[in-house]
């Protein structure tokens, strides 16, 4: 089961998440990405993420389908947020569920580099004077 | 005017930050490629533009770099996305 969903405001109770199933799952990695205080090495109250939603819509299903079929798991559901998220709040949740924990942290693993490649989702720094600027993205450690 | 096509560009990112606008309606000779819709853009943009690699999206699919336009396309250059 794949369920993506792109999402203009908060995340649902993480209960949500969590229900026992059907039993047969022997691992759930739950990933939230959050926001830090620094952007860019500026200090920052939020980041603004904005999406070209037809297009991030269809690249996140596709990333998420393609990440069912390389991988045994038995569900993964992606919820990114848009709008302004302040710090310390998360962005985005991730949950997998699988057999055996190995396969469900590779998934996880790949699932997040093609994310991080394919969707068109961008951040914004918001500084506390109410300045917007635009992250100069990029993928490698200083930007996981 | 003959031998021409309008486009819409929507702007998100660094490329909205640099050119100041959402979206702009583009007009380019007919034939055009989305390599000359960036060029364009760039020139605009100026210095505003760092020299990051632009994806290029067209009727809300990616499309190849080079890839021919027509009258009414909708296209977007991907500045380096962060995905969520």
């Amino acid at each position: 089961m794949v369920e993506t969903r792109i999402l203009d405001g908060p995340l649902p109770p993480l209960d949500d998440a969590s229900a026992p199933g059907d039993g047969q799952d022997g691992a759930e990695l739950l990933f939230h990405g959050r926001v830090r205080g620094t952007e860019a090495d500026r200090p920052i109250v939020a980041l603004d993420y904005e999406a070209y939603l037809p297009l991030a819509e269809t690249e996140l299903r596709a990333v998420a389908e393609d990440t069912a079929a390389r991988f045994p798991v038995r569900s993964l559901v992606c919820l990114p947020r848009i709008g302004r998220i302040e710090v310390g709040e998360a962005s985005m949740r991730v949950t997998i569920r699988s057999l055996h924990r190995t396969e469900g942290i590779q998934a996880l693993a790949y699932f997040i580099e093609q994310l991080k490649d394919r969707v068109p989702i961008w951040k914004w720094g918001v500084t506390e004077q109410g300045e917007r600027f635009p992250s100069r993205g990029g993928h490698g450690p200083p930007n996981p | 005017m003959p031998g021409t096509i309008h486009v819409n560009l929507i702007c998100f990112s660094l490329v909205k930050y640099a050119l100041g606008k959402d979206q702009l309606s583009v007009e380019l000779p007919a034939g055009a490629t989305t390599d000359e819709l960036e060029a364009h853009v760039r020139e605009l943009a100026g210095d505003a533009l760092p020299t990051v690699p632009l994806r290029v999206a067209v009727n809300q699919r990616y499309a190849p770099a080079g890839a021919a336009l027509s009258d009414g396309d909708e296209v977007v250059f991907i500045p380096p996305v962060q995905g969520g």
